[in-house]
C-alpha cells in the first residue's frame, strides 16, 4: 500500500502546483475561486498522505517530480485543460489505492476518487469539453 | 427399510449440498447500470432535445452493464425494457439526477464490501454515477 500512498502523494503535489499556475490564467471570479478551493482541498489530502505515510513509517523520499507540468499553459484554455487533466490524475491515483485498502480506509479513498471526477466533470463544462464524463473515472487509459 | 433409509439419506444429502446459488455481490449494479440507461432511453424519446447531453451518460451506463457482465460471468441481458414503457412516465432530468445519486449510493456499498479484485470497478462506477449527477445540474 505504501507504493499506492506514495503514488497519491505525488499526484496531489502535481495538483496543489499546477492549481498554482491555473489560478494565474483564469480572470473570471467564479473560477478562479473553484481553482482554489480545490487547491485547498489537494492541500489537505497531501497533509493527510505525508500523515499516514509517516504512521506507516515509510520513506517519502525521493521527491516526485511534481513540478513540471504536462503541457505548457499560457492562457485560459490551457489553464481549464490543465485543471481536467489533474484531476483526471489524482483520480488515477486514489482508484488504485482501493484494492489495497479496506473499510475506512477504502472509503476515504473512493471519496477522493469521486471528488476528482466530479471536479474533472465542472471543469469539462467550464471549458466546454465534451463528453462531460468518462464511464470509468481513475481507470488507466 | 433399505430403502427409506436410502430416502432419509437422500433427504440429507438434498438440503446440504447443493444451496440454491447466490446472486453475484455484482448483479444488483449490473441490473441498476441496465435500468438507469432504460431511464435515459425513455427520457430521450420523450425529449429528442436532450438527446445530445443524455445519449453518452446512458452509454456510459452501458460500459458499466458491459464490464459487470464480463466480471461476473454472465451475458448482458439484451433488449432493455425501454422502449414499451409509455412516456407518460418518461423521467425528468432531475428525476433522473436522483436515481443517478441513489446508483451512486448503491456502488459506494458494493465497493465497500467487494473483494480487492473487484473494488475498483465498483469504485469507478460509483465516481461515474456521481459525476452523471453532476452533469444533470
Amino acid at each position: 500500500m505504501t507504493e499506492q500512498l506514495a503514488a497519491a502523494l505525488a499526484a496531489e503535489e502535481a495538483a496543489i502546483y499546477a492549481y498554482g499556475v491555473i489560478g494565474v490564467h483564469l480572470k473570471d471570479g467564479d473560477e478562479v475561486s473553484r481553482a482554489r478551493s480545490a487547491e485547498l482541498e489537494h492541500r489537505a489530502r497531501r497533509d493527510g498522505l505525508v500523515d499516514r505515510l509517516d504512521e506507516l513509517k515509510a520513506s517519502t523520499a525521493p521527491a516526485p517530480p511534481a513540478y513540471r507540468l504536462p503541457f505548457e499553459v499560457s492562457d485560459r484554455e490551457g489553464a481549464l485543460k490543465l485543471a481536467v487533466h489533474v484531476e483526471d490524475g489524482v483520480a488515477q491515483a486514489w482508484r488504485a489505492l482501493l484494492p489495497v485498502t479496506e473499510g475506512a480506509e477504502r472509503l476515504d479513498a473512493l471519496s477522493f476518487l469521486t471528488d476528482s471526477a466530479v471536479r474533472a466533470t465542472r471543469w469539462r463544462r467550464i471549458a466546454e469539453v465534451t463528453p462531460l464524463t468518462m464511464a470509468f473515472p481513475g481507470r488507466p487509459s | 427399510m433399505v430403502g427409506s433409509a436410502a430416502l432419509a439419506g437422500c433427504g440429507v444429502f438434498d438440503r446440504e449440498p447443493e444451496p440454491a446459488p447466490q446472486p453475484d455481490p455484482l448483479q444488483p449494479l449490473l441490473d441498476e447500470s441496465l435500468a438507469l440507461a432504460a431511464a435515459y432511453d425513455r427520457a430521450i424519446a420523450a425529449q429528442p432535445g436532450l438527446a445530445t447531453r443524455l445519449t453518452p451518460l446512458a452509454e456510459d451506463h452501458r460500459a458499466h452493464a458491459t464490464e459487470l457482465a464480463r466480471v461476473i460471468g454472465t451475458a448482458v441481458p439484451s433488449a432493455a425494457p425501454s422502449a414499451s414503457a409509455p412516456a407518460s412516465t418518461a423521467d425528468t432530468v432531475a428525476t433522473l439526477r436522483k436515481a443517478e445519486q441513489a446508483g451512486q449510493k448503491t456502488a459506494v456499498a458494493v465497493c465497500q464490501a467487494a473483494p480487492a479484485a473487484r473494488a475498483a470497478l465498483a469504485g469507478s462506477i460509483a465516481a461515474c454515477r456521481a459525476t452523471h449527477a453532476e452533469a444533470l445540474r
